[in-house]
């Protein structure tokens, strides 16, 4: 499995693009939605160890929003949306005008604003993906965790019943003229997936 | 808190045993369990951060410590090999939380942490081994520590700080 998402140069680029993309739909979506305008960046792919990601958000304890959702359809698999503590509260401010300053002071409002967001960026990226290699991907509906970054993600990886843990992760940035925030993508292609994806996009099998 | 960087930290499906002295424990746990065994006698401790209640029958277990039915005998082995007497070792767990508490499907979701924590408490129990301390289910993630010098198993949450859930030196 860990052989299998050693991407090349190439590959790397093509799930970028796809990113790109999935992203500059997700804030088309997100303008229509708040009347404010994004903008949006990838400035990096990467295929790492899930046990890595904590450290790109700033270490297992650190306090993060996840959106989680599992991927049926021809590549199957799992699909998290990982932001900073910090970044959620700058999204909460942009989009609902103010933020809950402590985690337990979440309210309803909040996780379903955040749930919303976290939907229409990932099925944004797995529409992207989609429409690129015509392949079918349907995601179940999406549930969030507020919780440390570790947490979130061994609870991922559980669902995905990894052996090696070994994912795509982007890093995401998406800004309006007064804020931004910086995001995870955490993608977990299943078994072979990754092969079907670049099959379909005539991109020989990853070295 | 101590700092992180003096304990030897278990990663996913990982097995970890010390001895004499020091702090071995697992960061950010979510569905997953850190169980934690100590003999007192011989200072030796443990722990496993298991991910799956049981192994596929159709898989071979290239990690024993992924699985409560494998880690657990396998931390047990471990710990043994290291010096413990198996008839005094203690353990405390913590853990099996359903972390992603939002959502339309949250609480219908299959919750593989309390099934966890029910695996490891089953085969603990058939073991006829004994639990002193288990801080498992609800939403939070956890942090777990445990040091040979004190004795205590600690849990930290976001919410809720730190605290010790129990001693182990008996």
């Amino acid at each position: 499995m860990a052989s299998e998402l050693e991407l090349g140069l190439m590959e790397l680029s093509v799930v970028k693009e796809m990113t790109n993309i999935g992203l500059g739909n997700a804030t088309t979506a997100l303008a229509t939605m708040t009347g404010r305008s994004f903008n949006m960046s990838v400035p990096e792919v990467e295929s790492v160890n899930l046990d890595r990601i904590p450290e790109l958000l700033g270490g297992s304890e650190s306090f993060c929003a996840g959106i989680y959702m599992t991927i049926e359809g021809d590549v199957s698999g799992h699909i998290g949306f990982l932001m900073p503590w910090t970044s959620v509260q700058s999204l909460w401010r942009m989009i609902l005008g103010a933020e809950p300053s402590e985690p337990s002071e979440i309210s309803e409002m909040d996780a379903s604003s955040i749930l919303e967001i976290g939907n229409i960026i990932n099925s944004s990226f797995l529409n992207a993906i989609s429409d690129m290699t015509n392949l079918t991907m349907h995601a179940t509906p999406p549930l969030l965790a507020v919780e440390m970054s570790g947490a979130i993600l061994d609870s991922i990886a559980v669902e995905a019943s990894m052996n090696d843990h070994v994912a795509l992760a982007i890093r995401t940035l998406i800004h309006d003229f007064e804020g931004s925030f910086e995001g995870f993508f955490v993608y977990i292609p299943s078994l072979g997936g990754l092969r079907t994806l670049f099959s379909s996009l005539g991109i020989a099998e990853a070295a | 808190m101590p700092a992180v960087g003096s304990a030897v930290l278990v990663g996913m499906a990982d097995i970890q045993v010390i001895k004499h002295t020091g702090q071995v424990g697992c960061l950010g746990l979510g569905s997953c369990i850190g169980l934690c065994g100590f003999d007192p006698v011989t200072k030796v401790a443990g722990v496993v951060h298991i991910m799956l209640p049981e192994a596929f029958a159709d898989k071979s277990v290239d990690k024993p410590g992924k699985f409560a039915n494998t880690g657990v005998p396998a931390l047990i082995d471990a710990m043994v090999k290291a010096g413990a007497e198996r008839s005094r070792i203690i353990f405390a767990m913590a853990g099996g939380a359903q972390v992603f508490k939002f959502g339309a499907n949250a609480d219908s979701k299959l919750d593989i942490g309390a099934r966890n924590a029910q695996a490891v408490t089953q085969i603990l129990k058939q073991l006829g081994m004994r639990i002193v301390g288990q801080d498992t289910g609800g939403n939070n993630g956890r942090t777990i520590s445990f040091s040979i010098d004190t004795g205590d198993y600690t849990v930290r949450t976001v919410t809720s700080g730190e605290k010790t859930l129990c001693n182990l030196k008996g």
